[in-house]
């Protein structure tokens, strides 16, 4: 029976308990990465994802994998917000500035890329030298975001928001300030 | 249980602000000056609560401790409630401080819920019956909590059955856990402390 429910509960797509989930997006080469998960470091599983363009309007859905990670092509160059909705009143954005994002390659590029050494025999050398710029750059990029992937998502995941003992001590601090404050002028009030 | 910024429509963020302002001024009416230390103590019990974990399949949920606070404290625990969830809100932000209204609401509403039904089992001389009294505040307390933050989601669009049907089933462990716990803390409080359990001159 036990075993049943607990089986049960791996089922349901997206439990997310922490009072608080996050999202963390990076932005790499043409696509955006994105890690969601809840505050005691659990991945959110099944998440929906939400872009929305400057002006609000929603560009596109997603849901977030066994990882809690999601990615998608820059769709375009604008301030986008990223919303992650886990459910059970869980939801958390981010946003992503225009200027952190690259301007949009045209797709064509990719198809190009090793055929002008050969077609180009005939045309002067300049622009030989020209596409290979572009092409070697592109290569370059993408080699870079290959390697960087993985220690952007070791940053991410040190980035992650965790409770912090001073912030609990901090907070038990208060409650007995602000009680006190109370206390003293109920006191006070009583004397009189 | 918090509900985060952003999820709830306006007309439900404003109707928990109403039950909470309302809630908090009974309670504050009610406080006598000998209260102050315990809604201070169990406010702190309150905020740290909610940051132990107990796994349960592939995530966790946590403890809340609102029906604890609910007996002991009675209408105080609006404000108890109230100061510890903006607290949570400000330091660690769980649930947004625009629905810290709503979220002190349900909790705090159940908690009252609570003080209300099984006070009576605590004034028995029957230990059996203090701890049954104990055991269904921490449970409903974490219940009937749920089923509201169950019923603010479904006014602001989701539906309700299967999100109460969610929210209850994965807080099954919390609430057995609580149910024990405050059974043990209301015999333990009657044995050594009878006096912290009366908060009933009101």
């Amino acid at each position: 029976m036990k075993i049943k429910k607990f089986i049960f509960l791996f089922l349901i797509p997206c439990i997310i308990l922490g009072h608080k989930i996050n999202i963390f997006a990076t932005v790499e080469g043409n696509k955006i990465y994105t890690q969601s998960y809840a505050s005691d470091g659990g991945k959110i599983k099944g998440g929906t994802i939400e872009v929305y363009d400057k002006a609000g309007n929603k560009i596109l859905t997603g849901i977030t994998d066994s990882l809690g990670e999601f990615s998608f092509n820059i769709p375009k160059k604008d301030d986008l917000k990223i919303v992650v909705i886990g459910g059970m009143g869980h939801r958390a954005e981010t946003i992503i500035s225009a200027q952190d994002l690259p301007e949009i390659d045209n797709p064509k590029l990719e198809k190009t890329q090793f055929k002008p050494k050969k077609e180009s025999v005939q045309s002067p050398v300049i622009t030989n030298v020209e596409i290979d710029t572009i092409v070697i750059k592109r290569l370059i990029e993408d080699a870079f975001d290959r390697k960087f992937h993985s220690v952007i998502k070791l940053i991410a995941e040190q980035k992650k928001e965790r409770v912090r003992f001073t912030d609990i001590i901090g907070g038990i601090g208060y409650i007995f300030g602000i009680i006190g404050i109370f206390a003293y002028f109920m006191g006070k009030k009583k004397n009189v | 249980m918090h509900i985060a910024e952003g999820v709830l429509s306006a007309p439900v963020l404003i109707g928990g602000a109403t039950v909470a302002i309302a809630g908090t001024a009974i309670g504050l009416k009610k406080i006598e000056y000998q209260d102050m230390p315990k809604i201070a103590v169990l406010s702190s019990a309150f905020f740290v609560a909610s940051l132990i974990h107990i796994p349960v399949g592939p995530t966790s949920a946590h403890l809340i401790l609102n029906g604890l606070c609910g007996i002991i404290l009675g209408w105080a625990s609006f404000p108890a409630l109230l100061l510890g969830l903006f607290l949570q809100a400000v330091l660690f932000q769980f649930g947004g401080l625009t629905a810290l209204g709503v979220n002190t609401a349900t909790m705090a509403t159940s908690a009252v819920f609570c003080f209300l039904f099984f006070k009576g089992l605590l004034k028995s001389p029957n230990k059996l019956l203090n701890f049954a009294g104990g055991f269904l505040s921490g449970f409903a307390g974490v219940f009937i909590a749920g089923l509201l933050v169950a019923l603010s989601l479904s006014l602001s669009g989701e539906v309700f059955i299967p999100v109460a049907k969610m929210i209850v089933i994965v807080h099954i462990p919390v609430m057995i856990i609580e149910g024990i716990l405050t059974g043990f803390v209301i015999l333990f409080l009657h044995r050594v402390k009878p006096e912290l359990l009366g908060f009933f001159h009101q």
